[in-house]
């Protein structure tokens, strides 16, 4: 192999898809020594790793015996080490039967029919609000102005969270997902937001036992009041719901604007058949996906292509390379909005499949149909574009457009 | 006497995501590929089988009145 192994590295966040790709077909099981972490890239490997959690534990904060990588301060051990706690009380971050005792009080109200009902009207409204407003402005960032307000307004109302605070739970989301970034120092960011975000959300669960009201907050809430979970799993939990609610959907928006702005005839096509818009959104979803991957720890010995994983070796299961593998999608590295069918990963699957799957696709679907069918003209207004330096998510720093 | 149902398990869409089988596990168990089967659909009522079908996340599971041929779900 001649790949480098810093999964952090400027090319790698740039263009994640080629460095996989070549991991992919060199090597689908491979062993990064800097990180100490098996990078599994196949799809078939993938699929298989998602569906057999008893291998593949979750609980990979409370499972880890090596230190983090990158290196951080030394002085931040103790934040490392609440960072680690409480984001262990994620759902996310546990095998079963502590991961199925968390997500079932949640899961009900998470039905496509349910999603459907409630979310379909209110997505319409608020895009036709955001629209109505950047109308006039003939320029915009789509990811602040456009991709970013519509999931937040979701689901700072779907939790019971004020509105007005919505700037607010963006930026605090952001600095909880410090925790992936290099910088050394990356753990104060986090813990500083965990703590802020716990202040906040502490009162309104108070309230929410004593008034509950048609929320996640009551719904919680209800949780703690029977006994199902603690009051920091509660607490936990909503922070991952508003995470989980906005900052994966924000890239859904923004990386799917961008790619059918870079393929013009696929625009027109969507824009002159707007019934293609579910099969885009999964192409989208495919093609360049807000999850770049999903991390797991090893829970037993076993063996994959051929190499020999061991009890608590770290494992990254690379989603977006999947998601690229021409042994199951033809032309992957193609853009393609009629293709079907269409398995992608860009949800997971088994047991931690998303759970908030039907919103998001929702969410997405209205969103770029509302960009193709009702922006005015436009052009981009950056030549290259950035993207944060995260392990986990895709997400563009900004996609500035200007009316033609 | 109690309807009978037709259930079956669409594998172009199931994701193993196992509400089914949480949701009613004398209907629906995992096979090999883990993703999940409709094994015995007398198994329990048909407002849980129902109920397992309208909580799948990707509306995998397909109900229907095994005499009628009635489309129950989706």
């Amino acid at each position: 192999m001649t790949v480098h192994e810093d999964l952090l590295a400027p090319d790698v966040i740039e263009d994640p898809y080629s460095y996989f790709g070549r991991l992919r077909e060199e090597d689908p099981v491979h062993w990064n020594s800097l990180y100490e972490t098996w990078v599994i890239t196949r799809y078939a490997d993938v699929v298989w790793s998602l569906r057999h959690p008893e291998f593949f534990s979750s609980e990979v904060f409370l499972r880890d015996p090596k230190p983090p990588y990158p290196p951080i301060l030394d002085e931040d051990e103790g934040l490392y080490d609440f960072n680690k706690r409480y984001l262990s009380h994620w759902f996310i971050r546990r095998d079963p039967p502590d991961h199925t005792r968390m997500r079932r009080i949640p899961h009900l109200q998470f039905s496509p029919k349910y999603i459907e009902q409630r979310f379909r009207r209110m997505v319409q409204d608020i895009i036709d609000f955001l629209v109505r407003e950047f109308d006039e402005r003939g320029r915009m960032d789509v990811i602040q102005d456009f991709a970013a307000p519509l999931p937040i307004l979701v689901i700072a109302e779907w939790l019971g969270f004020p509105k007005e605070d919505r700037e607010f739970l963006r930026q605090s989301s952001r600095g909880v997902l410090s925790v992936d970034e290099a910088a050394a120092d990356r753990n104060e960011r986090t813990a500083k937001a965990l703590l802020t975000l716990k202040e906040y959300i502490n009162p309104f669960i108070e309230e929410r036992a004593a008034h509950p009201q048609d929320d996640l907050l009551s719904l919680m809430a209800a949780g703690e009041r029977e006994g199902t979970m603690s009051r920091d799993e509660v607490v936990g939990n909503l922070i991952l719901l508003l995470i989980a609610g906005h900052q994966t959907t924000i890239n859904l928006i923004g990386n799917g604007a961008l790619a059918l702005m870079r393929h013009p005839h696929q625009w027109d096509q969507l824009k002159r058949d707007p019934s293609l818009i579910v099969k885009a959104t999964e192409e989208i979803l495919r093609y360049d996906g807000p999850v770049k991957r999903a991390p797991r720890i090893a829970a037993a010995d076993f063996e994959l292509g051929g190499k020999t994983i061991r009890k608590s070796e770290r494992i990254l299961i690379v989603l977006s390379s999947a998601n690229r593998d021409p042994r199951q999608f033809t032309d992957p590295d193609t853009l393609n909005i009629t293709r079907y069918p269409n398995r992608h990963v860009a949800f997971g699957g088994g047991l931690h499949h998303c759970l908030g799957v039907n919103l998001a696709r929702l969410e997405g679907q209205e969103a770029i149909k509302a960009l193709v069918q009702r922006f005015p003209p436009f052009r981009l207004e950056m030549e290259t574009l950035t993207y944060q330096p995260l392990l986990n998510l895709r997400a563009l720093t900004c996609l500035p457009i200007a009316w033609k | 006497m109690a309807r009978k149902l037709r259930v079956w398990v669409d594998h172009n869409v199931c994701v193993g995501n196992t509400m089914c089988t949480t949701i009613a596990p004398k209907v629906f168990a995992l096979n090999d590929q883990r993703q999940s089967e409709a094994v015995n659909p007398e198994g329990d009522t048909v407002e849980k089988i129902l109920d397992a079908a309208e909580n799948c996340p990707v509306s995998a599971i397909i109900v229907e009145d095994a005499e009628t041929g009635e489309r129950l779900f989706p």
